[in-house]
């Protein structure tokens, strides 16, 4: 009888339990759940979307908090769930103590003064120097000449290809003299009739890790230095996306159903491509992959015959905290710390990623020597910032589902360009 | 002429006090987290959104004409009914079934129960985590097995359905479970009669068994319509951005989610919210209506 009891109320529990997790779907689609929770009884709440830099975020905040002695503890929320969490909080005002920026977003945060404005506590300090920062990232989170984060890293793009697969074929590897046109006549000798082996993998939304970088080689643009117009309908644009709409042609890659299912870095380690692009963000999770260490490496990626550039779209994080924090002064000295010379140098030399600090990337090699790592630095040459608007988001997703149509052979490269700048135009046209 | 009033004894004003005692706590959660935010986006839903719920402007009906003109919404409403037709009646055969195959006396009868209730207790993005894997056209299990290269999830063709049958397969043992009430509930002597007058037990399931919970089948029929109309999580765990499928199997809700939480759209989002409660409605009470002709209340 008691253990009837006993069931039936574990069996309620569990229906309760199941009831309010198929909730979320319904209500507000996921925006639920804590808004990140602004520091209780002093310790500062950290929110970060990368699981794989958790580990040496922790090892850098355990030094900080012995610097200071204020405690600092990071949460992990995927990048799918980042921003909904991110905005949710904002507009409840209760936004995490410290967390990261991205381009795509960040003009919206600031524009809102949802952001600690950091001007002036960057002038003062004795820690940073801004003048050590590239350029490009401080503007990414400057708004009518205020800052309102202080850079955390830069990214780049490198060229990873299966050393096996070009071995078996006999073709040297890919190196500095490498074009666009020998990349397209490679992919299609790697790539195996019977569908067992693609020469290469590129998808519709692989803009930064992608086609991106062959439209700046090419002396195209996404969108104009103003932000006002898109670039997609610019000839060298075009041209650019023929390189890639080659690939697709020639059968170099493999369907797109197939890459939605399993995207380029997937079919990389489980040795179904040759070639991919891949930015330095996913150097940590690479060394964890035995069929990687042993069968790949990277290289610079190709560049333009006629202008030859090779340029890398590059991008940095910030990190930014709540400007309605309740302890914003610790959140202050947090990123202070995160963004000084020292924890600079301690990010690279963990393998964390490249740091934004001048010079303080030399180490960030040495965190995975079975790879050419030096390939990504060499790639900050010729860096271009990371195609960016107010609505960043709205004009880039629709893009990639109109390349759906070209990937899928429905549609040419060149309409579907065409009519992916008259949407955006139109989308720009409403951020003004 | 007033009427006398009657009067309220102690006893009666007591059990008024607690009836509303109990019932104010479920009543005010209903109320601020489910009817008040029902009528916030139906007012959003005329407005053009600003950033962070600042700075609206009213926009009247404009968010309605641009929905009626856009494909997308038509499909995902198609989309979204495809997916009803398919798990609503799949779902509740074979709950049905099991569950009275399960209220026999059998060897193992809790085993099997808690067997089949297991996927209701895993998380929903769990369960659709595995499912992805086990339809990976590449790599997974099925294609596998049958030794076939069927894009099960990426295939526009045949997605949605993929996506149902993950849908039938989490929601049975829920359905069981509310089944198998309903069936103790049948008195065990229509069946003794009815073995006596020699009525085979397929006889006895349609003359005896359907009749007797058809006050059940209603609920879970008019709830896992409801349901179903509102499927979000599977298809937001299992088809990527970069799916070619996605615009033959997105949902009302999931395209709700895409205009208001990633392209921050919010006033449009609540339009397509609107229309899938006034099509919920409409489904609803035709169910209400048509329960008149196979429920038997007794």
């Amino acid at each position: 009888m008691k253990l009837k009891r006993v069931a039936a109320l574990a069996m309620a529990g569990t229906m309760v339990f199941s009831l309010s997790a198929c909730g979320g779907g319904s209500g507000d689609g996921g925006g639920s759940g804590s808004g990140g929770g602004s520091g209780s009884g002093g310790d500062l709440s950290v929110m970060i979307w990368d699981t794989y830099q958790e580990a040496g975020l922790k090892e850098i905040l355990a030094d900080f908090t012995e610097e200071t002695g204020i405690g600092a503890e990071i949460q992990v929320v995927p990048w799918n769930e980042y921003w909904t969490l991110l905005e949710a909080g904002a507009q409840g005002g209760d936004m995490p103590d410290v967390f990261w920026m991205h381009s795509n977003e960040s003009e919206r945060y600031m524009s809102n003064d949802m952001l600690l404005d950091l001007t002036d506590k960057i002038a003062e300090s004795d820690l940073i120097d801004v003048s050590k920062y590239p350029e490009d990232i401080k503007n990414l989170y400057t708004y009518e000449d205020k800052m309102y984060a202080v850079p955390k890293d830069v990214d780049t793009i490198a060229l990873w290809y299966n050393k096996t697969m070009f071995d078996e074929a006999g073709i040297p590897y890919p190196d500095e003299t490498w074009t666009w046109d020998k990349l397209v006549e490679v992919a299609k000798q790697l790539t195996k009739p019977d569908g067992s082996q693609y020469g290469f993998a590129m998808r519709n939304d692989t803009n930064q890790e992608g086609y991106y970088n062959i439209v700046y080689d090419m002396g195209g643009q996404i969108i104009s230095d103003d932000k006002t117009t898109s670039g997609y309908d610019d000839p060298n644009t075009i041209k650019a996306m023929q390189v890639v709409e080659q690939l697709i042609k020639d059968g170099s890659m493999p369907s797109i159903e197939t890459m939605s299912e399993n995207g380029p870095d997937v079919l990389l380690k489980s040795g179904k491509t040759a070639m991919s692009f891949h930015g330095s963000w996913m150097i940590s999770s690479f060394k964890e992959e035995d069929y990687i260490k042993e069968n790949c490496d990277c290289a610079v990626m190709p560049m333009d015959a006629e202008s030859g550039r090779r340029v890398s779209i590059y991008n940095g994080l910030g990190w930014a905290a709540a400007a309605n924090g309740d302890n914003t002064e610790n959140a202050w000295k947090l990123i202070e710390y995160l963004g000084s010379e020292e924890a600079q140098v301690k990010q690279a030399e963990l393998g964390v990623t490249m740091s934004a600090w001048d010079g303080t990337s030399e180490t960030w090699v040495n965190c995975a020597p079975e790879f050419n790592l030096q390939a990504y630095l060499d790639m900050r040459d010729d860096m271009v910032i990371r195609p960016y608007s107010r609505n960043t988001v709205t004009w880039e997703n629709r893009a990639s589902e109109l390349l759906k149509e070209a990937w899928a052979g429905n549609m040419t490269m060149e309409d579907t360009c065409k009519q992916i700048a008259e949407e955006m135009n139109a989308t720009l046209a409403e951020e003004q | 002429m007033a009427k006398p009033k009657k009067k309220v004894t102690s006893r009666e004003r007591s059990e008024f006090r607690w009836g509303w005692a109990f019932i104010i706590p479920t009543m005010l959660g209903l109320i601020i987290l489910n009817i008040i935010p029902i009528f916030q986006t139906i007012y959003k839903s005329f407005f053009k959104t600003g950033d962070f719920g600042r700075g609206n402007i009213f926009v009247g009906l404009e968010n309605y004409q641009t929905m009626f003109a856009d494909s997308q919404v038509w499909q995902a409403l198609i989309n979204t009914i495809k997916y009803a037709i398919v798990e609503v009646p799949f779902s509740i055969a074979i709950s049905l079934v099991l569950a009275v195959l399960l209220n026999r006396k059998m060897k193992g009868r809790s085993v099997y129960r808690t067997i089949f209730f297991l996927p209701m207790v895993a998380a929903p993005a769990a369960v659709a985590m595995v499912w992805r894997w086990l339809f990976n056209a590449d790599f997974g299990l099925i294609n596998h097995v049958f030794g076939v290269h069927v894009n099960w999830v990426s295939d526009p063709n045949i997605a949605i359905f993929s996506i149902a049958v993950i849908g039938i397969w989490s929601i049975i043992g829920y359905n069981m479970v509310l089944f198998l009430a309903g069936l103790q509930e049948v008195p065990g002597d229509y069946y003794e009669a009815a073995d006596i007058d020699g009525a085979s037990g397929v006889r006895q399931f349609f003359s005896i068994t359907l009749p007797l919970i058809s006050p059940t089948i209603f609920f879970v029929l008019v709830t896992r319509v409801i349901g179903a109309l509102q499927v979000f999580d599977l298809i937001f765990m299992v088809m990527d951005k970069s799916n070619p499928a996605l615009i033959k199997t997105q949902s009302l809700v999931y395209l709700f989610y895409e205009y208001s939480f990633r392209q921050k759209n919010q006033g449009y989002g609540s339009a397509i919210v609107v229309l899938l409660l006034v099509v919920i409605m409409i489904v609803t009470v035709f169910q209400m209506i048509g329960q008149k002709k196979w429920v038997y209340y007794n």
